[in-house]
């Protein structure tokens, strides 16, 4: 009877203490001093960011600069794709070991601030650690939790835009929407352009899945697109912008569901990168990569960024989608973090490298400079150009819940695919899509 | 001796011939021609072979586009021809060094290979001529553990091996295999040992054998196809590996293959199509020429092992 109990009492106790250890996971105790960010800027710290060799480039090149400028520190790179990143880092965050610098987007924050993974900023702002008077305030907010702190220093600021092929609508004879134009005005536009578009051409992808695009009509109606942990608009709202997409295909003024399927995510390599369709929504600094695309597959052709469909009541439907760095709590070198997140938000030389690679930076004297910058690519500056045009306009700040991007945007794509596939009817599809949203962001 | 000589295998009872059926290629009558039919069943065979590399052709042939042109034709050849894409992919930027992610891949494998090879057969020695308490629902916990997706044990591991200190080191990636975690190969060679003929372990225990000398001696030899078919499935599938390496191989100098190839692409950004299709093509070449070399050894062990 000893002998069997033994072993099996020394296999249970190493199972608990391999169990004890991996939930054991401590976090630093900040002092209140880094708490502000204060003390000695040195050593190790870690950043990571999302990105294509590229922006890669570009980005080690700011880090770099960050280790001249403040000797005996030594920044250590983790890049991956947008799609890859997030899954790492969620795993990192499970596991307590996010990067002392990560970068975030304001569609990602609550996955975070939901865990209480991050630190607040704003001590370290007000102990003028981090700088952030040439970053104006509407765009700070969109780095805020749902208690009000800044958890995330936006450092780029990217929107969608209505990308369409100038020299296709030319073509056809269609005047591209000017100003604040409605959604009815588009539509217009689009029929226009189907008259005298060649056959094999679409005048615009089927998208009514794309949830940017639906953002746009929501914010356009002066509507919450969240209540909390809720969906903030009704039924009818939406059945209403599905009932839209259906009928602009059933004019023929779309491709087929089945194109749109097929369509590969990254800008250059979609519809209208490649000449096959004439408009679309898409980040508005996919311009360059755009046109390059295109000027390989159609030499001669133009492509052109406008700001998304308004309201009828002339309100912008654009959002911004920032960009921006944060502190994870399991940091252990906070000051470091926090000189490294100033530099890149600060700092003349890093905004000139990176040349807002991953929208426009959110620095006003920054983003002055390269405007003025008469290197700077013509193409670049109209993607800043439209930012200003968009800011000026005084788009609308989102909180986005915890769990957006893994519910809100796969089930909206789902649903509408229902409808566009013949699956469902719209009613049916709107049906299901509540239930799934709510159930899903309500967790 | 002479029992064996006289007997002749009884022949065949006579059948009588299937009726003929209508043939769609040659009419009611089916050609006795041999030319013909191979002529036939050749031009069916290449036309689902250039089906099937199609895709693998047009990717070749994108790589040697410029870049702004890799998505204009679905034909495989246009008229401007570049290499650039190869001497950009390969080491274009300070980040990108695909010398360093081969040589780290293939570190990655060989180790891999060498920790599945030793580890999952003395496992499967085990299982298979052992006995020992808990035997049965030792091997039912192994093959239990091919149940288990790999993504629910994720979050724990990454837990465990951070807190070992082993984030962005080959360790997390190498260690399990050292420690026989690849239940497939295990159940692999179990089934392929125990078709080996216990009289062969009988007679190297009258030599004088114990069970590490019968394991070396007669066991290794004799699995040789089981072991080919393990390394070549180790080979192939840490060499594609993608979300192990992400997880913890997290600076560029540690990075493998597929992360090089996956830092051309970016949804938010600008992607280099051209040199992924230019470092996707050299990617394939360790694998088929691996594939190439050993592909009698892994016929043989998936035909000796009952694996289909």
């Amino acid at each position: 009877m000893r002998r069997t109990a033994r072993p099996r009492a020394v296999i249970a106790a190493a199972l608990l203490a391999l169990l004890a250890g991996g939930c054991g996971q401590p976090m630093p105790d900040h002092s209140p001093q880094e708490l502000r960010g204060q003390g000695e800027i040195g050593g190790d710290i870690r950043f990571s960011w999302w990105g294509s060799a590229s922006r890669n480039e570009r980005t080690n090149e700011v880090a770099d600069l960050f280790e001249e400028e403040f000797p005996g520190t030594d920044v250590k790179r983790e890049a991956a794709d947008w799609g890859n990143y997030f899954k790492r880092l969620n795993v990192q965050g499970a596991g307590r070991n996010m990067p002392c610098v990560t970068q975030l987007q304001a569609r990602t924050l609550g996955d975070f601030t939901a865990r209480d993974a991050l630190l607040p900023l704003d001590p370290m702002i007000e102990s003028g650690a981090i700088d952030v008077s040439d970053i104006p305030e509407p765009v700070l907010d969109t780095g805020r939790g749902p208690d009000g702190a800044l958890y995330m220093l936006p450092t780029g600021a990217a929107y969608d835009a209505l990308t369409v092929n100038a020299t296709l609508a030319d073509e056809a004879g269609a005047a591209l929407p000017d100003g604040a134009y409605t959604w009815e005005d588009y539509a217009d536009f689009l029929r226009a352009a189907d008259a005298g578009l060649p056959d094999d051409i679409a005048p615009v992808n089927y998208q009514g899945g794309l949830p940017n695009f639906f953002i746009a009509y929501v914010e356009g109606l002066d509507q919450d697109l969240f209540d909390g942990q809720r969906l903030g608009f009704d039924k009818r709202l939406l059945a209403d912008y599905w009932d839209m997409w259906v009928g602009l295909h059933e004019e023929g003024l779309t491709n087929s569901p089945a194109e749109v399927a097929e369509q590969p995510p990254s800008p250059e390599a979609g519809y209208v990168a490649q000449g096959d369709v004439m408009s679309d929504s898409g980040p508005g600094n996919a311009l360059t990569p755009v046109q390059n695309a295109l000027d390989g597959a159609h030499p001669g052709q133009e492509v052109v960024t406008l700001p998304l469909p308004s309201g009828p009541e002339g309100r912008t439907g654009n959002v911004l989608i920032s960009s921006g760095m944060s502190i994870p709590r399991n940091c252990d070198n906070v000051p470091t973090a926090a000189a490294f997140i100033d530099f890149w938000a600060n700092d003349e030389r890093g905004g000139d490298t990176y040349a807002s690679d991953n929208g426009a930076v959110t620095n006003t004297r920054l983003l002055q400079r390269q405007l003025d910058d008469p290197e700077l690519p013509d193409l670049k500056k109209r993607e800043l150009a439209l930012y200003q045009e968009i800011v000026d306009r005084d788009p609308a700040s989102l909180l986005y819940p915890p769990g957006y991007m893994a519910v809100f945007e796969s089930a909206f794509s789902r649903a509408f695919d229902d409808v566009a596939f013949g699956k469902k009817t719209v009613p049916e599809a709107v049906d299901a899509f509540f239930a799934e949203a709510n159930a899903g962001l309500a967790t | 001796m002479t029992a064996t000589t006289a007997a002749r295998p009884p022949r065949p009872p006579h059948t009588t011939r299937p009726p003929r059926t209508r043939r769609l290629l040659f009419g009611n009558r089916p050609t006795r021609n041999p030319l013909l039919r191979a002529i036939a069943s050749h031009s069916v065979m290449i036309m689902a072979l250039v089906l099937m590399l199609y895709p693998l052709l047009w990717m070749v042939g994108a790589s040697f586009r410029p870049d702004n042109q890799v998505f204009t034709t679905l034909g495989l050849w246009t008229g401007d021809v570049t290499t650039e894409n190869y001497t950009n992919g390969w080491g274009g930027g300070d980040q990108l060094n695909f010398s360093r992610f081969f040589l780290n891949s293939l570190t990655l494998t060989v180790l891999s290979i060498v920790g599945n090879l030793i580890s999952c057969s003395l496992t499967a020695y085990a299982f298979a001529r052992l006995e020992f308490r808990f035997k049965r629902t030792l091997f039912a916990l192994v093959i239990g553990t091919l149940l288990l997706p790999y993504h629910v044990t994720l979050v724990p591991q990454y837990i465990l091996f951070n807190q070992l200190g082993w984030v962005n080191t080959f360790l997390p990636l190498v260690v399990p295999k050292i420690m026989a975690t690849d239940a497939f190969f295990i159940f692999l060679m179990v089934q392929f040992i125990r078709a080996l003929p216990t009289s062969l372990d009988d007679a190297a225990r009258i030599d004088g054998c114990g069970h590490w000398g019968i394991f070396r001696r007669v066991v290794v030899p004799l699995s040789i196809p089981a072991l080919g078919t393990t390394a070549l499935f180790t080979f192939i599938n840490t060499w594609n590996d993608f979300l192990g390496p992400m997880l913890y191989l997290t600076e560029p100098d540690t990075w493998t293959v597929s992360q090089g190839l996956a830092s051309f692409l970016d949804a938010t950004g600008q992607s280099e199509y051209g040199s992924l299709f230019a470092m996707s093509t050299l990617s394939l070449v360790p694998v088929v020429g691996f594939f190439i070399a050993a592909q009698r050894l892994l016929i043989e062990g998936i035909a000796t092992t009952g694996l289909k």
